[in-house]
């Protein structure tokens, strides 16, 4: 347990601003991984844990508690930053629409575009596609 | 008291209206008079007990009202409600205190008048009479107050005996269609229905798992599946029946759900998070495959691994949750000081708003525990779809059977443990 799981959640909290959208877009166009979710979300968690243990290290944004998925899925859509060069084939089975509308919180972003939820990364992981598209992104260091 | 024609003309001929007049009040002699009787019913719809809404009251006064022996009907309908002996007097005091209500009755006919001569006493009589119907007035308030709640409380009794008697029949109802289903030990229905269909999942399973034997000796090794295949599918659909079963009960009551109770007992002692764990299933699976290629081996490795990692990612969710909720209920004064803002509104850290702030917190925590049953089972499921597209047909059959036979012996496991001889006490 780290420093920063032994502090108390109130100090915890100042020391974690709450990102706002232009801190989300910025992370997503900058960053291979982003797991964007609400504070205090245990959800986040996970996806950080299954992540790392691929050898990836994600970026963690948390936002505040009536954060709406949709609306920020939306907002970050709008500025076209699904450009990296990911292979398109992984995801097509979220199209724009659909991704939309279920988004929720964890939102998993790799090589700048949006995965999904927690169940979307856990069944690509199941599926055994989860470490091609990490290293396609750049993510892993072989 | 002896009720005869007359016994109102004989009685009520000694009283006063408008209390204090020499002349003997005849007030209510006017029985047979053309503008009493209308009187009479007057007072009795001002009656005080009757406006108190009274049904009680009201309705032997107004069904007696509308024969013509009225007069009687008065008398009569007093001592079921009044036993008390000076029942003629208080309805005289009561009809005196009416007086002002009843301009229309005639006025008090001196001609009558068979009075003692003695008028000190009359006046304390008098106020006595008052006495004994002001404390008659109140006892029958208090008792129709008692009544009204003694209704109150039968009506909501009555509603729960219904509401209890048809969760029973309910119960029993299935348990006639299916003999041997325990009763549902929940009172919530969506968990009590929850466990029935677990039950009834179970038994079906039973069947398929049967089913599947017979198949798999039938046919032989060599000629092409779809039986076997159509028999995987519809098994990896009972699955999800289930899941989708599990999922709901847990929305309704997560902690129920995450204790197993639901389970026969061994079950319980393998539970993870609500089910059996992803990598466990392929342990159970694995050796009754018989001989895989070597691509499957590789597969069914691979697949092994990121069950467990996947299983290791959720399960240090729980911790991390645990300790999430572990601190919100821990009410620690010295960092909370400092906290949000309007936070210190000089009460000190332990104000109700403070406490409020920190119990949501507890509860949004546990709201996440059914997300966590959602996503263990979600897990399940794909582990089971991604070992179905590993195998063959046959394999997947063999293995579902393998599947359902281990659940059984699981089960008859329990009731033996169950049965089994104790010490007596």
């Amino acid at each position: 347990m780290n420093m920063q799981e032994a502090m108390a959640p109130a100090q915890l909290r100042q020391m974690v601003a709450v990102a706002s959208t232009g801190d989300v877009r910025r992370a997503v166009e900058q960053k291979p991984v982003v797991v964007v979710g609400r504070w205090g979300c245990c959800m986040v968690h996970v996806a950080r844990r299954l992540l790392l243990g691929q050898g990836a290290n994600p970026a963690v944004l948390e936002v505040g508690d009536d954060a709406d998925p949709a609306a920020l899925v939306a907002a970050l859509r709008s500025k076209d930053i699904s450009t990296r060069g990911v292979a398109d084939v992984v995801f097509d089975a979220c199209g724009a629409a659909a991704t939309a509308r279920h988004a929720a919180f964890p939102a998993v972003f790799i090589g700048g575009r949006l995965v999904g939820g927690l169940d979307r990364l856990m069944s690509m992981h199941i599926a055994g596609e989860l470490v091609p598209v990490l290293k396609q992104a750049g993510a892993l260091w072989l | 008291m002896e009720l005869y024609p007359g016994y109102l003309d004989d009685h009520f001929s000694i009283l006063k209206l408008r209390g204090g007049s020499a002349a003997p009040g005849g007030g209510y002699m006017p029985m047979p008079s053309a503008a009493a009787p209308m009187g009479i019913y007057d007072r009795r719809h001002h009656h005080p007990l009757a406006d108190a809404g009274a049904a009680v009251w009201a309705e032997p006064f107004r069904y007696m009202a509308s024969g013509s022996g009225a007069a009687h009907g008065v008398e009569l309908a007093e001592p079921k409600f009044e036993p008390h002996p000076m029942a003629p007097h208080d309805v005289h005091d009561l009809a005196l205190h009416e007086g002002a209500h009843m301009p229309a009755l005639p006025s008090p006919d001196s001609s009558d008048d068979q009075e003692p001569a003695r008028p000190g006493h009359k006046e304390r009589r008098l106020a006595q009479n008052r006495e004994a119907a002001r404390k008659s007035r109140l006892r029958k308030k208090a008792y129709i107050q008692n009544l009204e709640t003694s209704k109150m409380k039968l009506a909501r009794m009555e509603q729960e005996l219904h509401r209890v008697r048809q969760q029973a029949l309910y119960a029993a109802g299935t348990s006639t269609t299916h003999p041997g289903l325990p009763l549902p030990s929940s009172f919530d229905p969506v968990v009590a229905a929850f466990e029935i269909e677990h039950a009834r999942w179970v038994e079906e399973q039973s069947r398929q798992t049967r089913e599947l034997r017979a198949a798999l000796q039938q046919q032989h090794p060599d000629t092409p599946e779809p039986r076997l295949r159509a028999l995987a599918e519809a098994g990896l659909a009972h699955y999800d029946r289930m899941f989708l079963a599990k999922a709901a009960a847990a929305r309704r009551d997560v902690f129920f759900v995450m204790s197993g109770a639901w389970r026969p007992a061994a079950e319980r002692f393998f539970l993870w998070i609500a089910g059996f764990r992803p990598s466990d299933l392929l342990n159970v699976l694995a050796p009754q495959l018989g001989p895989l290629a070597e691509e499957q081996r590789a597969k069914v490795a691979r697949l092994r691994q990121t069950a467990r990692q996947a299983e290791d990612a959720l399960s240090q969710g729980m911790d991390k949750l645990q300790q999430s909720l572990a601190d919100s209920l821990l009410l620690s004064a010295a960092t909370d000081q400092e906290d949000d803002e309007g936070f210190d509104d000089g009460a000190g850290s332990y104000s109700y708003s403070y406490v409020a702030r920190r119990m949501g917190g507890a509860m949004r925590r546990l709201e996440e525990l059914a997300g966590f049953v959602e996503q263990a089972d979600h897990l399940r499921q794909e582990t089971l779809r991604n070992m179905y597209r590993i195998l063959t047909p046959r394999q997947a059959a063999v293995g579902l059977l393998a599947l359902g036979d281990y659940s059984q012996r699981l089960h008859a496991l329990s009731t033996l443990w169950a049965a089994r001889p104790r010490e007596p006490v």
